[in-house]
């Protein structure tokens, strides 16, 4: 495998990061629409043709809104804060692979080809915390402070049994490399093995859920109880940061999820007697698999009813942490006893 | 060389802001800033596992931490008057012996320490395989030993926040007013003992 020159990988980046921010603009469009359906009545239609140009619409309302100065509030803190959230957002989904290697036209599909791709997307999706953290700090306001506290404090909860679901994969898989992980397909290891990776996958989606503060578990937005948590004193382009990082978070976490445990960018292979070579196209795959879970976030958004403090802190020590710990015990004792 | 001079001067400015900045959370900030730094040395280094371990440990987890004690403890400016007088002077007595150490080996001893070729060896550049074939291998007994410690570390910290069991069950409409305030206490003991086995670690 031959690695991409640098200037290649310069542009790559640049093309994820704004492809990530028009999936940004549009998922918002996406998620009202499909929230209206849900609930039954049409949702945005009024801005240009069937409403598809409302994201436009919203940036423009957003970047001219009156940018409020809370003069109570740590300045430089202050603006750091989204800036943090939206750096380390779009910087984890860089070592997600969209194909197998030299699939984009000779060049390769992907932003960095990582021999701990896995442990990357920990890192800079752990360090994203600090934004919310010191936004609620810096706006030097009580329901910002409590917000961003309790939104840390679940993020740091589920971070735990993310980790250890991972476990699991990393298991079977024995490599950090996502790429490895994907063209090894887990599931065909050993049937033996379903059990404690099902239930790996379970836990890792809860958390990825959590770890993305989406219903049921977006506590930093519960409005009755914290006006609008961390984010009550920002407004304007900051608060679109923190709105962007936000879905780029949910995309991300769609693209891990897809990657680690369901083949990520491989298509189905009994697909390959209709069409030959069509489970190896690049970037379909990944899309396709994103977009279910893309709505499956928004599906439980208009289904289920947000948690209580409490009950998400006991359900996530309690209940996905201990499950994530038997997903990995029962893995590895498969793969040391029975395989 | 060029990468390492930009990222020793952003740890060292780190480190300077960490003991100057009067704001607790700008100093625990500018530790952050130092840990990124040094992951990113190790970066330039080819030791991509140690980086990443370095970032989701110290910077995502400790770190976040620390500050969550400051904010929970609302820790604002700085307090004069220190409790422990000795404190100063044994701060700067052990920073000059370090510095002369360092001083002293850069100039005596030109030639790299001999543990550094056999560490060097023994990690085969920072792989997470080589690293976790040594761990279990060669370091198996201090590894267990540090987890005896953590696990020390943790059940200490229980102990610790442990309060005594009330001795009668409150009335179920007390019962029912007081369940909200149920949650912050168990976040903060959750939070006390994280804190404690990241501080075992040490």
């Amino acid at each position: 495998m031959t690695h991409d020159p640098l200037w290649i990988t310069f542009i790559k980046a640049l093309v994820v990061c704004v492809l990530l921010l028009g999936a940004f603009a549009y998922m918002t469009l996406i998620e009202r629409k499909l929230l209206g359906r849900f609930q039954h009545r049409p949702g945005p239609n009024m801005v240009g043709p069937g409403g598809w140009l409302q994201p436009i619409a919203d940036a423009i309302k957003t970047i001219f809104k009156e940018d409020l100065n809370v003069t109570a509030a740590d300045k430089f803190v202050l603006v750091l804060a989204p800036a943090i959230s939206i750096v380390f957002a779009l910087s984890a989904f860089g070592a997600i692979p969209a194909g197998p290697a030299g699939s984009l036209f000779g060049f390769n599909p992907w932003v960095m080809d990582l021999d701990i791709g896995l442990l990357y997307i920990l890192a800079a999706t752990s360090l994203g915390v600090y934004g919310i953290f010191l936004g609620g700090w810096a706006a030097n306001s009580k329901y910002a402070l409590l917000g961003s506290l309790r939104s840390s404090a679940q993020i740091i909860s589920y971070e735990l049994g993310l980790g250890l679901s991972v476990l699991a994969v990393i298991i079977v898989a024995g490599t950090l490399n996502l790429r490895e992980i994907v063209e090894l397909n887990i599931w065909s290891v050993s049937p033996w093995l379903w059990p404690g990776l099902l239930l790996a996958f379970a836990t890792f989606v809860i958390s990825g859920t959590a770890e993305v503060n989406r219903t049921p578990f977006d506590l930093p937005e519960a409005e009755q109880e914290l006006v609008a948590g961390y984010l009550t004193e920002y407004s304007s382009i900051k608060w679109a940061l923190y709105q962007m990082a936000e879905y780029v978070n949910m995309l991300t976490a769609s693209a891990f999820i897809s990657t680690l445990f369901l083949g990520g960018y491989r298509g189905p292979r009994f697909l390959d007697a209709l069409i030959p070579g069509v489970s190896e196209w690049p970037f379909i795959w990944l899309f396709v698999k994103m977009a279910i879970f893309m709505f499956m976030f928004i599906w439980l958004k208009a289904t289920l009813p947000r948690l209580r403090y409490d009950q998400l802190m006991r359900f996530g020590w309690i209940y996905v942490f201990e499950f994530a710990l038997a997903a990995a015990l029962i893995t590895g004792a498969v793969v040391a006893f029975v395989i | 060389m060029v990468a390492f001079v930009i990222l020793a001067a952003l740890m060292l400015a780190g480190g300077i802001g960490v003991v100057t900045l009067r704001q607790p959370v700008h100093a625990a900030l500018a530790l952050v800033g130092t840990l990124l730094a040094l992951a990113v040395t190790y970066v330039t280094l080819q030791a991509h596992f140690l980086a990443a371990i370095q970032v989701i440990v110290y910077a995502g987890a400790i770190m976040v931490l620390f500050l969550f004690v400051i904010m929970l403890l609302n820790v604002s400016g700085e307090r004069t008057g220190d409790k422990l007088k000795w404190l100063k002077p044994a701060a700067w007595a052990s920073a000059g012996v370090t510095v002369a150490g360092l001083v002293v080996v850069y100039f005596l001893q030109r030639q790299p320490l001999p543990g550094a070729a056999v560490v060097d060896g023994a990690l085969g550049g920072g792989g997470a395989e080589r690293i976790g074939e040594v761990l279990f291998t060669d370091y198996l007994l201090a590894f267990q030993l540090v987890g005896v410690l953590l696990l020390t570390g943790v059940v200490a910290a229980v102990s610790l926040v442990q309060r005594a069991a009330p001795e009668t069950r409150p009335q179920r409409g007390s019962a029912a007013r007081s369940a909200p305030h149920e949650p912050t206490s168990a976040s903060v003991t959750g939070v006390a003992l994280d804190d404690e086995l990241v501080h075992g670690g040490h």
